[in-house]
């Protein structure tokens, strides 16, 4: 198990991680989600050595890692752009870690030859040994990339925004192969990204990083059902996040309000955040008093524009106070709305769906 | 409808050029040519007129006759033979080879650790530019002053004695630090190492610093990584700078004769001292083994690495 317990790095007056605690057990595929500056790549370059933290502990399977040399932590790192060696051929490529570390590197020709003829088959590269990197595809460069790590047969690999380089439908078929290949090979993946989708499809857990620090750990489907701050539900592009106060139990703020489910530990008057999900809010023409169905909550705002993604509509409102909404349509249902830009329109909700974080504001 | 269309276009055609039956990538082809002949006359002209003719000229010269005072076009093997039975000019050209030898390999163990230093450490490129011009400062002295700048630097009287003899190192001062071989090799490298300096840390500075992370991720020491990665990408700086400071070594004369004492001839010191006593046919020969070594080194050189695919 790798843990990293108060891990603080900064550059200068910024800090990139802050008393940063995480466990990654053995044996997982863990994705670690992070906006652009979160501290992803930083976290992932003390983990692998290039940096080394300001303060606190690197502890793989009770070992001291900070304060190692890189090339002796036995952690495989897979680079956002690959970092193949230029002037080498596929197969050298895949070869040198095997050849050249300095902790028993392999020296028989046919032990090393055989090594690396299983990594390029696992990545699925036959017949491209001989090619310069070069002359191969993204695609084919990322899986040359990750063929080069596994072959040193780390127990551990960080993987830096594997999928970012690829194109759409390579990226999908990749994901696949990297969960194929880790369930095979039982090691721990730590795979970086600034998407949700990616990250929650990947992961057997999930780990969202914000501001330096981890903000919540968890299985993809908990964690993306009852996010533990607003700025996890903000992380997820799945929550609008409305702020406002408690006032006698319920929510109001941002023109609206509405009772909150549960009890409310929260005084009067005491700021507070909620989510909602953008799939949980239906939309009607404003003005038109259809009858309120009981206990829905409902907001005025005026429509912006709407985003047609092939599956679903995503439509942006404005409430008064300027806070922006989206409300997605799954086009599975009855057929759409057409709305009227800058008309006013009517948002309900169940307040049940609503995800409150009260501790975080106060 | 196709029909049709083919119509229009064929009825089209003759109405915009009248160059009939060409088609437009035909067309741009030419142009293409026009353009390229253009760019490419001027220098073509110049090298014709003042580089090729001029080395046909060497080579007929060599041939002519020589007496004391004048050359006659009278074709004669005269001059070649004086030079390649005399054992005078035969170990000056040996000279000229081993000091080219000695100085590229002294500019490139001086250079590249200075191109590692400023290509691969610095990596603000502004600070990378800084330090590539402070290399460059000696240049903006003329070469003469740089080279008798070394007079007073080595000489009997000169500062490294003077340092040695209060240092208490030495007795008497150091007589071979100038006037000798040791000069010459000095000057030279000083003079010409920043030419190495440049092109490596020109391809140092194009290696992405995750390349070397990923060797140190595999598990390769520094040692591993220089002579697997680091060197192998700088290879065609290594390259280009050898041939700079080739050219340049292999025509020397001015260092030589200003540090030397006399003492070591180089095929360019002969080439000067032929030309000034008038001896053309003499001074053509030499000439013409001068540049037959230079592009001997130049095609060796450029046999390690395919600059082409390089750049």
């Amino acid at each position: 198990m790798l843990s990293l317990s108060s891990v603080t790095k900064r550059y200068g007056d910024v800090t990139a991680l802050d008393r940063l605690s995480v466990n990654v057990p053995d044996d997982s595929y863990v994705s670690l989600l992070g906006a652009s500056g979160s501290g992803k790549t930083t976290l992932l370059r003390v983990i692998a050595g290039f940096e080394e933290p300001d303060g606190g502990k690197v502890i793989y399977d009770g070992h001291r890692l900070d304060g190692v040399a890189p090339h002796r932590r036995g952690i495989g790192f897979v680079f956002q752009n690959f970092a193949l060696f230029p002037h080498l051929s596929v197969a050298d490529n895949v070869a040198f870690g095997l050849r050249y570390r300095e902790e028993e590197p392999v020296t028989d020709p046919s032990e090393l030859k055989a090594r690396v003829a299983d990594a390029i088959r696992l990545v699925g590269l036959e017949g491209l040994e001989a090619r310069k990197v070069t002359a191969i595809s993204g695609g084919q460069r990322q899986r040359v990339a990750l063929a080069r790590t596994l072959v040193t047969e780390p127990r551990f690999v960080l993987l830096d925004e594997p999928l970012g380089a690829l194109d759409a439908n390579l990226r999908e078929r990749m994901c696949d192969e990297l969960r194929a290949i880790r369930e095979r090979l039982k090691v721990t993946f730590l795979h970086v990204t600034g998407s949700e989708t990616e990250a929650l499809l990947m992961g057997d857990v999930v780990a969202v990083l914000s501001a330096g620090s981890i903000a919540q750990v968890g299985p993809a489907s908990s964690l993306f059902a009852l996010p533990k701050s607003a700025d996890v539900a903000r992380h997820l592009n799945a929550y609008n996040v409305l702020s406002g106060r408690v006032v006698k139990g319920g929510f109001e703020g941002a023109g609206a309000r509405f009772a909150l489910p549960g009890k409310q530990a929260a005084s009067d008057g005491a700021p507070i955040e909620v989510a909602l999900r953008f799939d949980r809010i239906s939309v009607r023409p404003a003005g038109a008093t259809a009858a309120d169905p009981a206990g829905e909550a409902a907001i005025r705002a005026r429509f912006i524009a709407s985003e047609f993604t092939g599956a679903s509509v995503l439509s942006f409102f404005r409430l008064e106070d300027g806070t922006l909404i989206q409300v997605v349509a799954h086009l599975s249902g009855p057929a759409p709305q057409a709305f009227t830009k800058d008309e006013l329109y009517e948002l309900s909700f169940n307040p049940q769906d609503v995800i409150p974080f009260i501790e975080r504001a106060a | 409808m196709m029909e049709i269309a083919g119509e229009q276009i064929r009825s089209a055609a003759p109405a915009m050029g009248e160059d009939n039956g060409v088609s437009p990538a035909e067309r741009r082809d030419r142009q293409e040519r026009r353009t390229a002949l253009m760019l490419i006359s001027p220098g073509v002209l110049w090298m014709t007129l003042f580089m090729v003719l001029p080395m046909i000229m060497v080579v007929y010269v060599s041939f002519w006759t020589q007496t004391t005072f004048t050359v006659e076009p009278k074709l004669t093997t005269d001059s070649w033979v004086r030079f390649l039975t005399s054992s005078t000019y035969l170990a000056s050209t040996w000279t000229t080879v081993r000091i080219w030898g000695i100085v590229l390999l002294s500019t490139l163990l001086i250079g590249y650790p200075v191109a590692l230093f400023i290509g691969l450490m610095v990596r603000n490129q502004t600070l990378q530019t800084a330090l590539l011009v402070i290399c460059v400062i000696p240049f903006w002295t003329s070469f003469l002053i740089r080279v008798i700048a070394w007079r007073p630097m080595l000489g009997t009287e000169g500062a490294i004695n003077m340092i040695l003899m209060k240092l208490g190192i030495i007795d008497t001062p150091l007589t071979s630090l100038l006037f000798s071989e040791f000069a010459v090799l000095i000057g030279m490298t000083q003079i010409y190492c920043v030419f190495m300096v440049g092109p490596i840390t020109f391809m140092l500075s194009r290696i992405e610093p995750s390349i070397i992370e990923a060797a140190r991720d595999l598990g390769a020491g520094f040692g591993r990584i220089f002579f697997k990665i680091i060197l192998p990408l700088s290879l065609p700086g290594v390259i280009v700078g050898a041939i700079f400071v080739s050219v340049m070594v292999l025509g020397e004369f001015a260092t030589a004769a200003s540090l030397s004492g006399r003492k070591v001839n180089l095929l360019g010191n002969i080439i000067v001292s032929q030309v000034g006593s008038l001896k053309w046919a003499f001074a053509s020969v030499a000439g013409v083994i001068l540049t037959v070594i230079i592009a001997v080194v130049i095609t060796a050189l450029l046999r390690v690495v395919n600059l082409r695919k390089e750049m």
